[in-house]
């Protein structure tokens, strides 16, 4: 008999369902992931060997400059826009309602109360360009140290927030400097910050490269 | 493995020339191939995104001076932090010896592991209990010491970091971040000299 060989075709499989799943996928991951704010200070964390992450809660994060300029930025634009509304009022910035929805959506920022609202007016692309010189801190009187008051206010939105129901829990202050910030302007902000009874806030460092052996 | 079948037509038949029949197949094994890639890349870049925390709790600012409770000079080890990555240290006050290390694992680590032995033949262990990660309380034993950290002005943000991680590291129950004095900074620049450090002094500081 002679044998009968099947005819072989080449094994093709339908790719139009993982195709599918794989941009479905894709789609979901992209919109997932943030767009990473423009960030109007660089700063290189130190490493550290612990692997505690930052909790999903809305975070005050004070930025530390390599010069020890400081810059804030805080999460949730209906804090944010809360907070500008009770600080325009307060120290009479003159800032109007779309001054004030730009800055709900500002990232980070560094500049004195009284150039806010020039630094909001500035296009954002040319916002780069405007010299920073960081927010002011007085350790010597709380009262005058604007950071203080940031971060004080923006405690007190986020409370009200919360209140209202917009956001779930409070503020979590994250401390976040370059690993080469001379120490005096670390010092200032932690002085800042247990002066207004915030004493438990987190540094935000970077994994540890080569893990330290354990004794 | 990309092909695309070909209708080998029915031949030439009276010379009518027949458009080829291309078959509609399309291979997506290499959109699937980049989709995934895709996926991976995003996937891997937004749970990287989150970034690690080192928490610190600080004394409360306007603590009594009632409340504060004495601990025993010989438990005490002072870690101050220098410019060019250098910690001077001393333990207790009275004859306090200054003496200077670095960072790194046969550094400020061994000083001190070595005066955690020493408070631990002297006090003996403290029992306590922690939350482990799963947050089931554990009992832990650990040494009595006390740590200062005092980081100086020459000092860098990474300095007072890496110090934190010591403690971790070595399992320090007890420290706390204080500025440095300026009899401090005296036995630095004249260590011969002795610390003359009044203890009424710190505490009037730190109740200001």
């Amino acid at each position: 008999m002679p044998k009968h060989k099947p005819k072989r075709s080449a094994p093709t499989i339908d790719m139009t369902a993982m195709c599918d799943v794989a941009f479905l996928l894709l789609t979901f991951f992209m919109l997932t992931a943030k767009a990473k704010p423009q960030e109007t200070v660089i700063v290189d964390t130190p490493s550290s060997i612990s692997e505690t992450k930052l909790p999903d809660a809305g975070t005050l994060t004070i930025l530390v400059g390599k010069d020890g300029k400081i810059f804030l930025d805080m999460a949730g634009s209906h804090t944010r826009m809360s907070l500008i509304d009770d600080i325009n009022s307060r120290y009479q910035l003159g800032l109007n309602d779309k001054e004030k929805l730009v800055f709900a959506n500002l990232g980070s920022f560094g500049v004195p109360r009284n150039r806010l609202k020039q630094y909001i007016d500035t296009e954002p692309t040319e916002r780069a360009k405007f010299p920073t010189e960081g927010i002011p801190v007085d350790t010597a009187d709380i009262n005058k140290s604007e950071l203080a008051d940031w971060v004080h206010n923006a405690r007190l939105a986020q409370f009200r927030m919360k209140n209202e129901g917009k956001v779930k829990e409070e503020y979590v202050i994250v401390v976040k400097a370059d690993k080469d910030t001379p120490y005096p302007a670390v010092q200032s902000v932690i002085n800042t910050l247990t002066d207004i009874n915030v004493n438990k806030f987190n540094l935000i460092t970077s994994m540890e490269g080569a893990k330290k052996e354990e004794k | 493995m990309a092909e695309i079948a070909q209708d080998s037509g029915g031949g030439k038949k009276g010379g009518k020339v027949r458009s080829k029949k291309m078959s509609t197949r399309i291979d997506f094994t290499p959109m699937v191939d980049l989709g995934f890639l895709l996926i991976t890349f995003f996937m891997l870049t937004t749970t990287l995104a989150k970034p690690q925390i080192l928490a610190l709790v600080m004394p409360e600012k306007d603590i009594k001076k009632e409340d504060i409770e004495p601990v025993k000079e010989s438990k005490v080890l002072t870690l101050l932090l220098g410019a060019d990555d250098k910690v001077y240290w001393y333990e207790g006050i009275t004859d306090a010896k200054l003496d200077s290390t670095d960072y790194s694992a046969e550094g400020v680590r061994d000083v001190i592991l070595k005066k955690m032995d020493k408070v631990k033949e002297q006090f003996g262990l403290v029992d306590y209990k922690k939350k482990n990660k799963e947050g089931v309380e554990e009992d832990l034993q650990g040494s009595y010491i006390n740590v200062i950290i005092k980081p100086m002005k020459t000092a860098r943000y990474k300095n007072l970091v890496d110090a934190l991680d010591e403690m971790a590291i070595c399992k320090v129950r007890y420290y706390v971040i204080l500025d440095v004095s300026p009899l401090e900074e005296e036995f630095i620049k004249n260590p011969a000299g002795g610390l003359k450090f009044s203890v009424d002094e710190q505490v009037e500081a730190a109740t200001k």
